[in-house]
């Protein structure tokens, strides 16, 4: 059995991890960087997807057609299943080429935190159904 | 001052064992249930009973995964972390409970949006729209925000493994983002039991 290492860490204040000393070379912040910023664009996309959706209803029936590409059942989803695709097609295809540049580069996750929290505020209050329909409305009143 | 020590800890039960049991248990509830009760009754007279309870089962089980997986994640942001491989586990079956929620949230749509005077949608637009019209769209779109985040999470958790608790920045980072994973899933858990408490698919 593999002994456990109970350290406490001096400049951490009361923190205490136990752990398995490992003989891994050290992964890059770009792996995580990556990682965080895929998720964010994957819901970033899906709530601009739906803000544009109930904006134009010609982009409501080409994001009803992506659905139906693919996904089973799509014709009783709805436009739901294209703005579930192109958010999961963000979310991956982002992650794949995120994860081909950054992936050697020691990116601060400090920053990215952030980064990634203000995406994740900015997407979430875009589904909220009050103000995505006030914009859909101001965006599409517009053109 | 760094202080080590080993632990001599018993033998632990193997994952496969682990996983039979939690399957043989399941099994059991299901077959005694199967003998002793009218399972369509017990599912509902809605045609989207099956997935309906699927979808219910799922995200309640989800909750329970994303409950200890946001407790584990609190001990993580603390450097507190006893039980790393555990949380790597969990990581991964709460992302596995995301995706099934949502597979089987997307089969019981169909039958919530149908085009017939007593779908649930049909329902509460004629009757209470604002919970359709905010509450459920809402709802299905909080949701399909847990699974980025928990495979996320549990990517994060297995590429890094132990060097994650190294790095105090990754610690906090994968912890909030089994913080944000369960308030989306419990946003999503508490409207779709509350939309199904109104009208049933």
């Amino acid at each position: 059995m593999t002994p456990t290492m109970v350290e406490a860490k001096v400049n951490e204040k009361n923190v205490e991890v136990a752990w398995t000393p490992s003989g891994r070379a050290p992964v890059p912040g770009g792996v995580a960087a990556a990682a965080f910023m895929a998720a964010m664009l994957g819901m970033l996309t899906l709530a601009v997807v739906n803000v544009f959706t109930a904006s134009f209803k010609t982009f409501n029936a080409w994001v009803f057609g992506i659905g139906k590409l693919w996904m089973p059942g799509a014709e009783g989803i709805g436009p739901y299943s294209g703005k579930e695709t192109l958010a999961l097609a963000a979310w991956l295809g982002s992650w794949v080429i995120l994860h081909l540049v950054l992936r050697k580069k020691d990116v601060e996750i400090s920053r990215c935190l952030i980064v990634f929290l203000i995406g994740v505020g900015i997407a979430t209050t875009l589904i909220w159904p009050p103000v995505f329909e006030h914009l859909a409305g101001w965006i599409g009143g517009a053109h | 001052m760094s202080v080590f020590q080993d632990t001599h800890e018993m033998k632990e039960a193997s994952t496969g064992s682990l996983v039979a049991v939690v399957a043989i248990m399941i099994a059991s509830a299901l077959g005694f249930t199967l003998m002793t009760a009218p399972f369509e009754k017990l599912l509902g007279p809605g045609g989207g009973a099956l997935p309906a309870a699927l979808h219910g089962m799922m995200a309640f089980l989800y909750l329970f995964v994303g409950t200890i997986g946001l407790y584990l994640g609190w001990r993580l942001m603390t450097g507190h972390i006893r039980a790393f491989a555990d949380l790597q586990l969990l990581s991964v079956v709460a992302a596995t409970f995301s995706f099934l929620a949502i597979c089987f949230g997307n089969w019981l749509y169909i039958f919530y949006r149908a085009p017939i005077p007593d779908s649930p949608r049909s329902y509460f637009v004629k009757n209470i729209p604002a919970v359709h019209g905010v509450f459920f769209e809402f709802k299905e779109f909080g949701a399909l925000f847990t699974l980025p985040l928990a495979v996320c999470a549990a990517f994060i958790l297995w590429r890094y493994g132990l060097q994650a608790l190294e790095r105090r920045w990754l610690r906090y980072s994968v912890a909030v983002l089994f913080g944000l994973a369960f308030f989306y899933l419990v946003v999503a858990f508490g409207l779709g039991a509350a939309v199904t408490k109104l009208k049933a698919a």
